[in-house]
């Protein structure tokens, strides 16, 4: 495939997440310098400039030609035989001939063209949005100074620094938190006032959803509200951060965003891509210090070598996206918030980084350099072998081992600032709702408050990188408790007029909304698709296998019949027998002709007490199964049974392909003699611990009680929580959507699948409280918005209801408040 | 020490002509995303109904046929070129293929592309190739790229306030390549407001626009006054801006006033009558086009109505070929030809833009394209014993068919041909994915050069807004 450079370049829109405002062009990266222009603007006439204003004057028009006219002048396309990169190049001209005339603007060919009227056929640029009048002055200046070009270094775009120091904490006479003391200097520029901060039951409601995605329970902001302590928000952030695995099963789901990591998606079909969910549940739960974080993911151990691995779909793919090149981008984008996307294709348009660059750093994850591809093409070149930033040292290492090893020390060393400023500001972000920098994956902007930046950075490393601190260190501050700030649009948070007067609400995540509702109201999920306690059962899903001409078919709705006959020992006696049976969708369940159980909800596991008299030396389970529903679809039955004897040996039945399955029953096909030899093998449609249902936790013969429910974050994403924007994981998401859509609206306020667990949910609120409608309508506010309701909104829902509550009453008011505006913003 | 009181609003309108003020008219306040397309070409269309034939329809068994050999024991593979006799169209001259009977009655209403050529892929993977179909890029991709239907949905919006603008009839992601099915029918970058509206089961289409079982619409509405009545009561107001309150409620109220709509009716294909119910009752495709032409009725933006992708299953024939495309003409035969009828009774199809396409063909011997073959994915015997290998079953890139009409389509035309000799590859005017998607954006009036920056790289429609608009197939 053959790209068109050219076509990337006409930039006359709006960016999607950096900055749309910029006051003069509404280019992102390349900011008009109106600084200078004043300057030069007003100098008195025909004073001579300085060498260095001269540099200025020189480089600043380097950079209108490298925005506004590289596009088709420069080495890549040199339209008229013109480019506009070097000095020779400026001063040699086109194919028509020299340009411009040093010391004389007026007969210069270079801005006779640029002040054509828009429309004349040699109007430069023809494409795309003419040049500012101001920009043409600034080029007129030059020329009429004598075209000086400057012996400094051309820099397109702006670099933040990578180097990092401390800085001085300013004296402050009453604040103590440095956060707060940085962001006080910022309020105090701007003139604002401080805000004060939300109440004890605001913020513990607050302090739970961001460290534990959950809320707390009435009871407990109860206590936390009369608690006396003065310091009792911090310890409550410490107690917060000591519970790992809430705080692990709520922080995965931004490490899942920001390493691309998923339990179903796109490569994994046949081996093309390799989750890292074992390594990073572990790292979050022990806080792994973020240097060796970082390190494991560039040089892994086999459990974290799925990042840098990427992702492979099959087929042939184009050279941008090789998988070093990924490695290379998402490194280059999760880790230092630079965009390596654009070089890997072609010298990057929005920021510095060339090609041979990018190439540089893919080869530190490649075992022979690779040839640089530029658009899809092969160059026949090569590049060397070196980190984005050559500065922070060399890559070295004869194999891919150690030059992964020696990248990860360059990496993490304290002198690459620029990696421990990205994951502040992401935290920031995650916490505030707008980073110091945004967009978050832009880390050469200017961040609203530098010295903040540096300070927690370069604490972060002082403190041996530890997350947990950072955590601590922004939720402890007095900013993070403040109340959520009103601003005009998102546009306006991405934008160079934003300023920092608050925290930003955040909306629920997918995941938050999902735990929130399971714990207060009723499980969203049954099944987990990724179990970080690794719970093990033989079982099978299996069902009758259904063939279409000769393929197996996904079952059609019906009646399906299973068996399965087994032997006991009677010889010893026998002390019980426990059976675990779920299926989707209904069945009836009978042991020797017996009628043990039936169901009707694969998501409710049921837990038998066999007695064991029914047993004999031949047994037979035999299970009519129903597949319900128009279409075909999935359907399967897992059952395990476990036999204890008096010695204490087991006998152990599984649901498996051992088993015998029919579409008809036959006379006593409920009896261990029966002939099924006519019967066919059943189908296997999954095991356990990885199938359409995911794995049931509550399919277990341990007594121990099994966790009230289940974590959304462990949950293969499903049309629900992809429509509550959880994100295809599929590339890096640094950021999630926010905004409310049509679709979200629906989906929430009237999808079956959604409407039916509310209901579930009414049906145990209903059986709590009866017709106690205050009752109700207490605990339900306490619950979910963890404050009492005022008399006016007693009064609303008394309007609305009227004094006895029916389930449906209570479903409706479930619904309703779960999504206000209070609930669903943090 | 206490902020002073202010008035939130004023505030907040204080800031907003203050931001208004210094971004500039250029620049959007309500959405910071804008498209660089200009808003006010020339359209020949308003609407598009994409008929999906998920899973490699084969072209030389539909809509061009070669030289007809009946199945017989012994027959050497390379002989079959088609499994069908060829049947007379309504365009003379024009013939398709035996079991398309009703679609050969309206080829004169549209055009017929036989050239079509499907990207270079590699080893075949259909949804990859679907991906490329419907984003016109190749995956993977860097950025999540938008389906075309998110592309028209966020260019064009909604031409009825509440039907959702991208409509996708027919596929289930949970079944067979379910996650990599997912990978393309999203809008992307776009944000999932112009995602696609997903329904699966066209004979339940209305369930997904009707309060569900049990709610009345006397309930629904108490519901949703009970809902605003609490917001307004709410004592607390400072946990959000009123900006995302605002969208928040907004998106409410949309979805409650669809729900209320008398057009949601439109879902609902029970009330059609029952002589056109089953005139289109082939199955689920059938119906899904039925609900397409009543949802195009009252104002759909994009719908795409797809024979659902279940590996090995409809279109991909990996055996049994011949048998099984006697099903699938029969599930499209009837409701393709009976849509495009509607449509044009109705005086629809002049402003509606409907696409029948697959990701590629097939053939019995060639996968991939001559030249270019790839890694076979099907053994196929030297000659045919059983009429399970009588068919085409391997996957074939290099000709392809798609029949266009309405929407400022040229009528009663066929645009290029392939060979009359294996291999059947397109011999004229070859026809590539961008030219269809930059068509297709013509016929909308969507500006060939439409794009937004993502993460400050300017993303097209296709790539780089290549794809020269195909001006032979529109009138």
């Amino acid at each position: 495939m053959t790209v068109a450079v050219l076509g990337h370049w006409i930039s006359s829109c709006t960016d999607i997440n950096a900055s749309p405002a910029d006051p003069i062009d509404g280019h992102s990266a390349y900011v008009f310098n109106k600084a200078l222009y004043e300057e030069v603007r007003n100098m008195p006439q025909h004073e001579q400039m300085d060498s260095v204003l001269l540099d200025n004057l020189n480089l600043e028009v380097r950079a209108i030609f490298a925005h506004k006219c590289y596009q088709c002048h420069s080495r890549a396309k040199s339209k008229g035989d013109l480019a506009l990169e070097t000095r020779e190049q400026v001063m040699r001209g086109g194919g028509d001939g020299e340009i411009l005339i040093p010391g004389d603007s007026r007969n210069s060919r270079l801005v006779q063209r640029l002040e054509l009227p828009r429309g004349h056929e040699d109007a430069m640029p023809p494409k795309g949005d003419a040049l500012l009048k101001e920009e043409i002055q600034m080029i007129k200046w030059w020329i009429d100074h004598g075209a000086h070009w400057s012996e400094r270094a051309f820099k397109q775009f702006r670099e933040a620094p990578l180097a990092l120091s401390l800085p001085p904490i300013p004296d402050h006479d009453y604040l103590h938190h440095p956060v707060d003391i940085f962001v006080d200097q910022h309020f105090s520029q701007h003139r604002m006032t401080r805000p004060t901060p939300i109440n004890d039951s605001r913020f513990i409601r607050r302090a739970y959803l961001d460290l534990h995605g959950l809320l707390p329970d009435f009871r407990v902001i109860e206590q936390f509200v009369n608690d006396p302590r003065p310091d009792k928000r911090s310890l409550l952030v410490d107690d917060l951060l000591r519970n790992r695995e809430a705080f692990t099963a709520h922080w995965i789901s931004f490490w899942n965003d920001l390493l691309r990591n998923d339990y179903r998606g796109i490569g994994y079909i046949e081996g093309g891509r390799k989750q890292i969910s074992d390594w990073l549940h572990d790292a979050i739960l022990n806080n792994k210090p973020y240097d060796e974080f970082v390190a494991e993911i560039v040089n892994p151990i086999e459990e974290s070598e799925g990042f840098i691995k990427g992702i492979q779909w099959r087929g042939v793919v184009n050279a941008s996206q090789r998988s070093e090149l990924q490695a290379a981008q998402n490194i280059s984008q999760t880790f230092l918030g630079l965009n390596l996307k654009c070089a890997s294709c072609h010298n990057s348009f929005v920021n510095n980084v060339m090609l041979d660059q990018a190439y540089a750093f893919a080869n530190v994850f490649s075992s022979e350099p690779l040839e640089i591809f530029r658009c899809d093409k092969a160059t026949g070149r090569y590049s060397n072998t070196a980190f984005i930033y050559p500065e922070l040292g060399e890559v070295v290492g004869d194999s891919l081992k150690d030059r992964l090893a020696s990248l990860a020390g360059i990496m993490v060393q304290p002198a690459n600032g620029r990696l421990y400023r990205t994951i502040v500001n992401r935290f920031w972000d995650r916490l505030f709702g707008r980073g110091l920098i945004a967009p978050v994956d832009e880390m050469d902007k200017m961040p609203w408050n530098q010295d903040l930046l540096d300070w927690l950075a370069a604490k972060f490393i002082a403190k041996d990188f530890d997350l947990d601190w950072l955590l601590r260190t922004l939720m402890t501050s007095e900013t993070y408790q403040w109340p959520a700030v009103e601003y005009p649009s998102d546009a306006y948070l991405l934008s160079s007029e934003f300023v920092f007067r608050g925290p930003v609400a955040r909306r629920l995540t997918a995941e938050q909304f999902v735990d929130v509702f399971s714990a207060s109201v009723v499980p969203i999920y049954s099944g987990i698709d990724y179990d970080p306690d690794h719970r093990e059962m033989k079982a099978q899903w299996i069902w009758h296998k259904e063939i279409e001409l000769d393929r197996v078919a996904i079952p059609k709705p019906g009646t399906r019949y299973l068996r399965k006959v087994f032997r006991a020992d009677l010889g010893t006696p026998l002390k019980e027998a426990t059976l675990l049976i779920t299926v989707d969708d209904k069945y009836v369940l009978y042991l020797n002709e017996q009628k043990i159980s039936e169901g009707h909800d694969w998501r409710d596991v049921q837990k038998i007490s066999v007695p064991v008299s029914i047993l004999k030396e031949a047994n037979c389970i035999a299970i009519e199964a129903e597949n319900s529903g128009v279409l075909p679809n999935e359907a399967g039955v897992l059952l395990a049974l476990e036999v204890m004897y008096d010695n204490g040996n087991t006998l152990s039945i599984y649901s498996d392909q051992s088993w015998k399955t029919n579409d008809r029953k036959s006379e006593g096909w409920l009896l261990s003699e029966f002939d099924d030899s006519s019967w066919e093998d059943a189908q296997r449609y999954g095991s356990f611990g990885y199938s359409h249902w995911g794995k049931l936790p509550e399919f277990t013969f341990d007594p121990s009680p099994a966790d009230p429910f289940i974590r959304s974050a462990y949950v293969k994403k499903d049309l629900f929580t992809t429509t509550l924007n959880r994100p295809m994981r599929d590339n890096v998401t640094t950021k999630r959507e926010e905004e409310t859509t049509l679709l979200q609206a629906l989906m929430l306020t009237n999808s079956a699948f959604f409407m039916e667990r509310i209901s579930k949910g009414a049906e145990k609120w209903y059986a709590r409280f009866g017709d106690d409608l205050e009752g109700l309508t207490e605990a339900m506010f306490q619950q979910l918005l963890g404050r009492n309701p005022s008399d006016e909104e007693r009064l609303v829902v008394r309007n609305s209801i009227g004094q006895s509550p029916t389930p449906e009453d209570i479903a409706d008011l479930i619904w309703t408040v779960v999504l206000l505006p209070e609930f669903q913003f943090i | 020490m206490k902020p002073p009181v202010q008035d939130r609003r004023q505030f907040l309108g204080a800031m907003r002509n203050a931001t208004v003020a210094a971004l500039g008219a250029s620049v959007p306040t309500l959405t910071y995303l804008t498209s660089c397309g200009r808003p006010s070409l020339a359209s020949s269309a308003d609407r598009v109904i994409l008929l999906w034939m998920a899973g490699g329809m084969c072209h030389t068994e539909t809509f061009d046929p070669k030289r007809y050999t009946p199945f017989e024991k012994g027959m050497a593979t390379e002989d079959i070129w088609s499994t069908f006799q060829s049947i007379p169209t309504s365009i003379d001259g024009l013939q398709i293929s035996q079991g398309l009977e009703n679609i050969a009655s309206v080829m004169d209403r549209g055009t017929l592309i036989r050239s079509y050529r499907a990207g270079d892929l590699g080893f075949i993977l259909h949804t990859r190739h679907q991906y490329h179909w419907h984003t016109c890029y190749e995956p993977p991709q860097s950025v999540q790229v938008p389906h075309i239907g998110g592309w028209i949905a966020k260019e064009l919006g909604p031409d009825n306030p509440v039907i959702p603008p991208f409509i996708d009839i027919g596929q289930r992601f949970t079944v067979g390549e379910g996650e990599e099915l997912k990978a393309f029918h999203s809008a992307g970058f776009l944000g999932s407001e112009y995602g696609p509206f997903v329904i699966p089961d066209p004979a339940r289409g209305l369930e997904s626009v009707k309060p569900p079982e049990g709610m009345s619409i006397e309930r629904f509405e108490a519901r949703m006054k009970l809902y605003q009545d609490l917001i307004d009561k709410s004592p607390v107001k400072d946990f959000s801006s009123t900006y995302q309150q605002e969208s928040l409620q907004r998106s409410m109220e949309r979805a409650y006033r669809l729900l209320k709509s008398p057009d949601a009716q439109a879902f609902d294909i029970t009330q059609e009558p029952d002589q056109s119910y089953q005139q289109y009752n082939t199955g689920r495709f059938g119906l899904g086009c039925l609900l397409a032409r009543r949802l195009a009725e009252r104002g759909a933006r994009f719908i795409s109505v797809t024979t659902e992708y279940v590996p090995f299953f409809g279109w991909d024939t990996h055996e049994n070929g011949h048998t099984r495309l006697v099903d699938m003409k029969k599930q499209i035969d009837r409701p393709v030809a009976q849509l495009i009828l509607d449509l044009e009774e109705r005086g629809l199809l002049d402003r509606t833009l409907v696409i029948l396409a697959s990701e590629f063909s097939r053939d019995s011997l060639v996968e991939g394209r001559p030249g270019q073959k790839v890694k076979d994915q099907v053994e196929v015997p030297d000659t045919i014993e059983d009429m399970k290998n009588y068919g085409m079953h391997r996957h074939f890139t290099d000709g392809c068919s798609l029949a266009l009409w309405g929407g400022g389509i040229k009528k009663g035309y066929v645009h290029g041909e392939t060979s009359p000799v294996r291999p059947f590859a397109a011999v004229t005017e070859p026809v590539l994915i961008e030219q269809i998607h930059q068509t297709i954006y013509h016929a909308l009036g969507m500006d060939p050069e439409t794009h937004y920056k993502i993460e400050g790289r300017p993303v097209y429609t296709t790539p780089d807004g290549m794809g020269e608009v195909l001006h032979d197939v529109l009138a």
